[in-house]
């Protein structure tokens, strides 16, 4: 194994973990604000790329400058998503909100198959295949935007729930529900803007991804497991510890393929939840 | 006393009935329908037993399921172990697995989504090691050798045989966890599930119930693995471990009755059947995926409507229809 | 025409049969008379889940192929028409199995499926048990024709044809160009068919003494979500060729990766597998893609039904027949075949008329269809394809050639 190789596993390992970051951000959000674990979180990943295919195909522009597409159509689903459904279960036991989303994952996913049918299917963007070179090693340019996007929309969301009013509630009625009524929101309301903008990251990671992988209505189930991972690993309903395990598992998985298999890739990120739950169950950055 | 027998006498007529099945419909996919409802109504009521009276929700009940169906199938493929035989070790190290898995998630209070994602993540692991695991098979599975008429063997041409096998699995396990629901471990189990803290503040040896209870929930499964290996003859590691046979476990319970002795056997008996028409009634006219759709569309609705399952829904309906 | 106990002349005059010009011909008169009998074939195939896109073009080849069958007049030493009952595997064996009882309770006389070989060995087991003829179009287990089955009938070709055929078109390609091929890595998909199409290919070059050696072997996931590190690999193994056994998604991801770490190469060339040759994959790469070669059982451009099969499929389903259409649509002639020539309709005839099949003018590439005792193909073949000019051609045997070959391929920046 060279040293070559390895720095090219960092430098793709980080620009993936980005993504995952950004995914799991909006996972972290949704379960810090209501205590629901989002388990259509990769299904809503998937909406966020056929949108994309298709705004970018219907109005033949670069699939970047769709961006905006996929984050405001996705917050509205999961806006709506929480109105309608979610919201009935929050005071339900955990396992009837797990199951609930295991049903909404099941229609998202077949509902694709049975609209879109099967086929991959891809954007066309010249970034696509563009790379850089860094010294011996090669850098991706669309992962690159994919991940500097990512961190960008990371702190620009960070930046929205500490100093806006909005976000300001939000963190109330992350605290306590009777908070953020205390001061006067709606907090059915706050719930919906929640889940909408937990459901618009996960569509626009979607939407910075479809550019190097296709979308095809089963590609969900690893992404909504690599987010659980990510989430557990930076500690349940901490942004910044989303981030930094979106990074973590990034990198793990490809130094990883590296050192074993790539095909073992899958037990690197799991073994790494395990230990996590047994050393730290709070995650790297949550708290107890 | 008097309404137990009732349900006793019922319950006997209704085996009864269900046995002399075979003797009056010989329509080979009809007896298969029935012997998959069987077969998902053994395993929902097995992860009944930790995710319906332990109330621990199980995303990784294939891990178990997997387990069962490679120990038995490579002792018989390797070693000329009878599966009959093979499925009892395969229990064992299910039940080992369990206490691992229970261990690691209740010493380290882990509850809820940490510790239905940690079975997720233990079925996850034993996927991809089985896949690299060259002397299982690895990636290629096991295709075991087909005998024909070989009952010693767990095998036999006909349908009749294995009919009677799933019943049999689907009654025993449907009685031991009655008699469970009954005894003190049962109210142990439920008292842990409905307040954790109160149980522990009486008295109750909270870690120790969930542990047998995930002990015994997995030992159940991983027969059921065995049943599938001889009944389809061929295992593969993203097959029987895998997250969506996970899914389809429990939603036989859930939608049914999560915790009640009924329930697995409601679930199975509607979602089975269900799957078998819609698919064929949509799959055929080019409306591929439509049928999961009505699938999730109908855990939804559970879940909105009776989030208790389904023989809750009827028999309160019932009750306020009597009253 | 039609009669019964004369294979070879029926044979013939059921294939001219499905040809335009003998429908007049022949046929005429019998079409609009009100065929009374329907023969019930039943085809299942993963149409939905992770595999639906490669099941749907093995149903649409079985359609087609009715469809053609039946414009000629049906199974006419029946004075019947064919009926497809179709079914979804949903890539899941226990599907199969529930689904191929369910067709055969509706009356299928004759199974055809079913691309993976789990569900294939499944349904195997049903028709076993209920005595209905299988006919496997796709699935290339060994296990599937050396297990003991009696009614099961494969026309595709085994795993280690596939492995060997993969390592001796290798062998002919380099000695055809010259050019220096010393180091080649493989890359495979960790599921059934990946691993074993894999490891059969690397004993066939290994038997073969081959002078090419194989510096990496890399495995990984099928629901991989990033090559780059798998692609790093190979950079660093600095391979002549590239030799991948994958799926149609990776496939892609793993041109484009290519092409974006540069990594040189003077070919790829699969082994066998899907991937390489489908529309979407030409679509996704452009030049990328172009001069990808793959060794997978291909229909026979030389064959007297090429033209008007291929002709018939762009007109239906806007693509053209590949692998896996190719081999349902054959799968319904062998069927169909087999009723024609069957003393009688019930199980056993057909399985006695199966077992003296003898297609000579057939779509898909290799001699004569024949089934030996154990209910293979001994004539199945493969054929070495390439992308030219963003369509698959093929290259190699000589007999079926459409192009030359065009190895050592040009480097990635000099496509167009």
């Amino acid at each position: 194994m060279s040293a070559v190789l390895l720095g090219q596993a960092l430098v793709g390992g980080l620009l993936t973990g980005a993504v995952y970051s950004l995914m799991a951000v909006g996972l972290s959000l949704i379960f810090g604000v209501m205590r629901v674990t989002n388990f259509a979180h990769g299904e809503l990943m998937m909406v966020g790329m056929y949108v994309t295919v298709f705004a970018s195909a219907a109005s033949g522009l670069d699939p970047y400058l769709t961006l905006p597409a996929a984050a405001v159509s996705l917050f509205v689903v999961g806006y709506l998503l929480q109105r309608v459904l979610v919201g009935r279960v929050l005071e339900m036991p955990e396992e009837i909100q797990v199951l609930l989303l295991v049903g909404v994952a099941l229609v998202l996913q077949n509902g694709a198959l049975f609209l879109f049918g099967p086929n991959h299917r891809g954007v066309q963007t010249p970034l696509a295949l563009a790379a850089l070179p860094l010294g011996p090693l090669t850098v991706d340019v669309a992962r690159l935007v994919a991940g500097g996007l990512a961190v960008a929309l990371t702190g620009a969301l960070a930046l929205f729930l500490g100093r806006s009013r909005l976000g300001t509630l939000l963190r109330a009625a992350a605290d306590s529900r009777d908070g953020a009524r205390i001061v006067g929101a709606d907090v059915n309301r706050l719930y919906g803007v929640a889940y909408g903008l937990g459901a618009a990251c996960a569509g626009t990671a979607g939407a910075l991804i479809v550019p190097f992988f296709e979308v095809a209505p089963d590609v969900a189930l690893p992404f909504t497991l690599t987010s659980f991972v990510v989430v557990i690993l930076g500690g349940m309903g901490s942004l910044a510890g989303a981030f930094v395990g979106g990074l973590v598992v990034g990198v793990a998985e490809a130094i990883g393929a590296v050192v074993f298999a790539p095909s073992l890739k899958p037990v690197v990120a799991f073994g790494l939840l395990v230990l996590i739950l047994v050393v730290r169950p709070t995650g790297l950055l949550g708290r107890a | 006393m008097r309404r137990g027998r009732g349900r006793s006498a019922a319950a006997i007529v209704t085996v009864a009935g269900l046995a002399a099945v075979p003797l009056v419909v010989t329509d080979s996919y009809t007896l298969n329908t029935l012997i998959l409802v069987f077969y998902y109504a053994y395993l929902g009521q097995a992860w009944n037993l930790l995710g319906g009276y332990a109330g621990q929700l199980s995303l990784g009940h294939s891990a178990y399921f997997g387990v069962g169906a490679y120990a038995s199938t490579l002792l018989f493929t390797i070693v000329g172990l009878s599966p009959w035989l093979g499925m009892w070790v395969g229990a064992a190290a299910a039940a080992l697995l369990a206490v691992g898995i229970g261990l690691l998630g209740f010493r380290f209070g882990l509850r809820g989504v940490y510790f239905a994602l940690t079975t997720l993540a233990f079925n996850e692991i034993l996927r991809v090691l089985v896949l690299h695991w060259d002397l299982a098979g690895g990636a290629v599975g096991v295709f075991l050798p087909f005998r024909g008429d070989a009952p010693a063997l767990f095998q036999f041409r006909g349908r009749v045989p294995f009919y009677y096998i799933s019943l049999a699995m689907m009654v025993l396990a449907t009685a031991l966890v009655a008699w469970i629901g009954r005894s003190p471990l049962g109210w142990r189990l439920k008292a842990v599930r409905d307040d954790e803290e109160a149980a522990r503040a009486v008295g109750v040896d909270a870690t120790r119930a969930k542990l047998a209870a995930i002990t015994l929930s997995g030992a159940l499964t991983a027969l059921g693995g065995t049943f599938y290996a001889q009944y389809y003859l061929n295992i593969h590691p993203s097959v029987v471990f895998s997250t969506p046979l996970s899914i389809e476990i429990l939603l036989r319970a859930f939608v049914g009755g999560a915790g009640t002795v009924l329930g697995p056997i409601v679930g199975a008996a509607i979602l089975t059947p269900l799957g078998e028409f819609s698919r064929s009634a949509f799959a055929r006219g080019g409306l591929e995926g439509l049928h999961l759709v009505v699938y999730g569309g109908l855990l939804i609705v559970t879940v909105l409507f009776f989030p208790r399952g389904l023989v809750d829904g009827v028999a309160r309906a019932w009750r306020k229809l009597v009253s | 025409m039609g009669l019964v106990g004369r294979p070879g002349m029926d044979r013939r005059a059921f294939l001219a049969g499905a040809g335009a010009a003998a429908v007049t011909m022949a046929a005429g008169a019998r079409i609009g008379a009100a065929q009374a009998k329907t023969i019930k074939i039943g085809a299942i195939h993963p149409v939905s889940g992770v595999l639906a896109q490669v099941g749907q073009a093995c149903r649409q080849g079985a359609q087609l192929a009715v469809a053609e069958i039946n414009r000629a007049g049906g199974i006419r030493s029946k004075d019947a028409r064919l009926e497809l009952l179709v079914g979804d595997s949903e890539s899941k064996a226990e599907v199969g199995a529930a689904e191929a009882e369910r067709l055969i309770r509706e009356g299928a006389q004759i199974i055809i499926g079913a691309f993976q070989s789990d569900v294939v060995m499944a349904i195997a087991q049903v028709c076993e048990r209920r005595e209905v003829p299988f006919v496997v179009d796709v699935g290339a287990a060994d296990q599937i024709t050396t297990s003991g089955f009696t009614k099961v009938f494969r026309i595709f070709p085994t795993t280690s044809a596939l492995g060997k055929n993969g390592a001796a078109y290798l062998a002919e390609i380099i000695r055809l160009s010259g050019a220096q091929v010393e180091r080649a890595v493989v890359t495979y998909t960790k599921d059934l068919f990946g691993t074993v199409v894999s490891k059969a290919f690397l004993q066939a070059m290994e038997a073969a003494k081959s002078p090419v050696k194989i510096v990496e072997v890399i495995g990984y996931d099928l629901t991989v979500q990033d090559l780059s590190t798998e692609v790093a690999r190979i950079k660093a193994a600095r391979p002549d060729v590239l030799l991948p056994f994958n799926r149609i998604r990776d496939s892609v991801m793993l041109v484009r990766e290519l092409y974006k770490q540069r990594v040189p190469l003077k070919g790829i060339l699969s082994p066998g597998s899907p991937g390489w040759y489908e529309k979407e994959f030409i679509e996704q790469t452009g030049p990328l893609g172009e001069f990808a070669m793959d060794a997978p059982p291909w229909y026979n451009p030389k064959s007297p039904l090429h033209g008007r099969v291929e002709a018939a499929f762009r007109r239906a389903y806007d693509r053209g027949v590949d692998t896996n259409s190719g081999y349902s649509y054959e799968g319904i002639v062998v069927a169909a075949d087999a009723l024609e020539r069957a003393k009688s309709l019930d199980p056993a005839g057909i399985v006695a008329a199966l077992r003296t099949t003898s297609i000579k003018d057939h779509l898909m590439a290799g001699g004569p269809i024949t089934f030996d005792a154990q209910g293979q193909n001994v004539n199945a073949s493969t054929s070495l394809i390439q992308v030219q000019k963003r369509r698959p051609v093929v290259v190699l045997p000589d007999a079926e050639a459409e192009a030359r070959p065009v190895f050592p391929a040009p480097g990635w920046d000099e496509r167009t």
